[in-house]
């Protein structure tokens, strides 16, 4: 049911008023590729090697001897049009009414279907959680810990991905990502608010989306680094 | 080394779906072959006789190969819950309806041996039709499931859906032939009829991979997957060269031949081709799979390419210090 439907035609309904569109904006010319969001993603998480919700790519543009360097961090675009939900043949990918895309594991047969499908490759799957340590020794408490909060909320076998940290959220919290980058090149917050801090950076510095082209209309905005 | 062929590759999905995918191929294209067959008249008796016991098989054990890919396979009855717009959910009810037809047809045809009356022909009819919609639907579902990945350039060029059908034909004719030759009764007339129908398909694979490759050259990211393929040498020599030519040519050989040597000269040609051709139809799925280039981001002017880098190896136990 899509909660944010009117109650009454012609009156915008509680809900309409209250329910936020959740996006972010990452202003190029600040990040300055330390790793510290990827970082963050992987303590809060609890990701296992080779699983990155949060990544860093590095890019350049112009011509020698005129050229530069620029760093990248992406994560779930949290796509208004998600084309992983579109082939999800379960149904176990869902967007909420706050628009964050999310894989609901009971659901995933884990056919990595949507990986093929995300053009932002933001999404993984794991059939078993490793240690980063070498094999043979035994878990420390911590990596017992975190493999087990890997198994509750992501899930072995089935795909997942980043969703903007939000049992954070529900807390009133910012993503860990947004909270850790120490040249505040995050944001976070409501879309669809004309006040928030998310649309003024969008619209006075003309934020875009990596690739329009695909057709996916994503809710992380960039500000160009130049 | 180039520094445009350096892209990461997907490596999700390997053998396991090339096998998946082949296995359909084989499936829907035999059982079209043995079908059409029927329906013109069956000319061909072995044909039809031997592809409609391939259609059910192939596809039974393409789909064991699909579910022990599955993170969660025990959740493989919910894939056909979304078919209004998931590609695998729609396969699932394409290929359960032509499991079922094929299952039926084969039963009707070769066990209650219906086609002797008037009203048998016309259920095998309606049987038969009904199977051909849903074979072809399988065989172009190989193809779309691919094509419809937004996340992999090479296989969105439109072309995909088109080779894999084509291949499906050839492969499924293939193994047709195969079993055919041990079939009772089967003359040299047929088996010759079938090469020449096996050559002229292997003449539209080869036009249908030409125009897939081109279409792959026309823009940046599919480019980079199409020098991938043709620098693999299992699919310039496992599959273009012992794949297609090879069996092209034991084909026309074995069509041209003289009748006199009787149906034991063909076994080794046709037996050899048609081996070589399936194990083609493989590794083009496979490399076809495996070459998938991640696109370009790009935002700004810039240019973000996700590189291929080899998985760093886990620190020895023996290098740790000790306690």
């Amino acid at each position: 049911m899509n909660q944010t439907q009117s109650l009454s035609a012609g009156q915008p309904s509680f809900l309409e008023l209250s329910m936020p569109r959740y996006g972010m904006v990452i202003d190029l010319k600040r990040c300055y590729g330390c790793y510290a969001c990827v970082m963050a993603c992987k303590v809060k998480n609890h990701t296992p090697p080779g699983v990155f919700w949060s990544r860093i790519l590095k890019g350049e543009a112009g011509t020698y001897p005129n050229v530069v360097r620029q760093a990248l961090p992406v994560l779930c675009m949290q796509c208004d049009e998600p084309s992983c939900m579109e082939v999800c043949p379960t149904g176990a990918t869902v967007k909420l009414d706050n628009g964050i895309v999310i894989v609901e594991k009971d659901k995933c047969m884990g056919c990595k279907y949507c990986m093929m499908a995300c053009p932002y490759g933001a999404r993984y799957s794991v059939d078993k959680w490793e240690s980063y340590f070498p094999d043979g020794l035994e878990l420390s408490p911590y990596e017992e810990f975190a493999k087990q909060a890997w198994e509750e909320r992501s899930g072995i076998g089935v795909a997942t991905k980043c969703d903007f940290c939000r049992d954070r959220i529900a807390e009133g919290r910012d993503p860990a990502c947004v909270e850790a980058c120490p040249a505040n090149a995050r944001t976070f917050g409501d879309l669809d608010d004309p006040e928030s801090e998310v649309s003024i950076l969008i619209k006075k510095y003309r934020g875009e989306v990596l690739n329009p082209e695909f057709g996916n209309k994503p809710k992380v905005y960039y500000l160009a680094p130049r | 080394m180039n520094p445009k062929v350096n892209g990461q590759l997907q490596s999700d999905w390997g053998w396991p779906i090339a096998v998946y995918l082949f296995l359909g191929g084989i499936g829907g294209g035999a059982y079209t072959i043995a079908a059409v067959n029927w329906f013109v008249g069956e000319t061909v008796s072995a044909s039809t006789a031997v592809g409609l016991w391939i259609g059910f098989p192939a596809l039974l054990i393409g789909s064991i190969f699909l579910l022990a890919d599955l993170g969660s396979p025990t959740r493989a009855v919910l894939a056909g819950m979304k078919p209004s717009t998931s590609w695998i959910a729609r396969g699932f009810w394409i290929i359960s309806a032509f499991m079922a037809l094929a299952l039926l047809h084969l039963i009707l045809h070769t066990f209650a041996d219906i086609g002797r009356t008037e009203g048998g022909r016309m259920i095998l009819g309606v049987v038969g039709a009904a199977g051909i919609v849903c074979a072809v639907g399988t065989m172009a579902y190989t193809g779309i499931l691919l094509g419809a990945s937004k996340g992999i350039p090479f296989w969105r060029t439109g072309a995909v859906p088109v080779v894999f059908v084509i291949s499906a034909l050839v492969t499924g004719h293939f193994t047709i032939m195969l079993i055919a030759l041990f079939y009772p009764g089967v003359t040299v007339e047929a088996i010759q009829a079938m090469s020449l129908e096996a050559a002229a398909l292997v003449v539209l694979e080869v036009l249908a991979i030409l125009f897939f490759l081109q279409a792959a050259f026309k823009a940046p990211d599919p480019r980079e997957s199409a020098l991938r393929i043709l620098r693999r040498r299992s699919f310039v020599i496992g599959y273009f060269i012992l794949g297609l030519a090879v069996p092209f040519v034991a084909m026309l050989i074995a069509y041209r031949s003289t009748t006199a040597t009787g149906l034991g000269g063909y076994v080794i040609l046709i037996a050899g081709g048609a081996s070589l051709g399936l194990v083609g139809g493989l590794i083009l799925r496979q490399s076809v799979l495996v070459c998938g280039a991640l696109p370009t981001l790009n935002i700004a002017g810039f240019e973000f390419r996700r590189i291929a880098r080899p998985k760093d190896p886990k620190p020895s136990i023996g290098l740790l210090p000790p306690h």
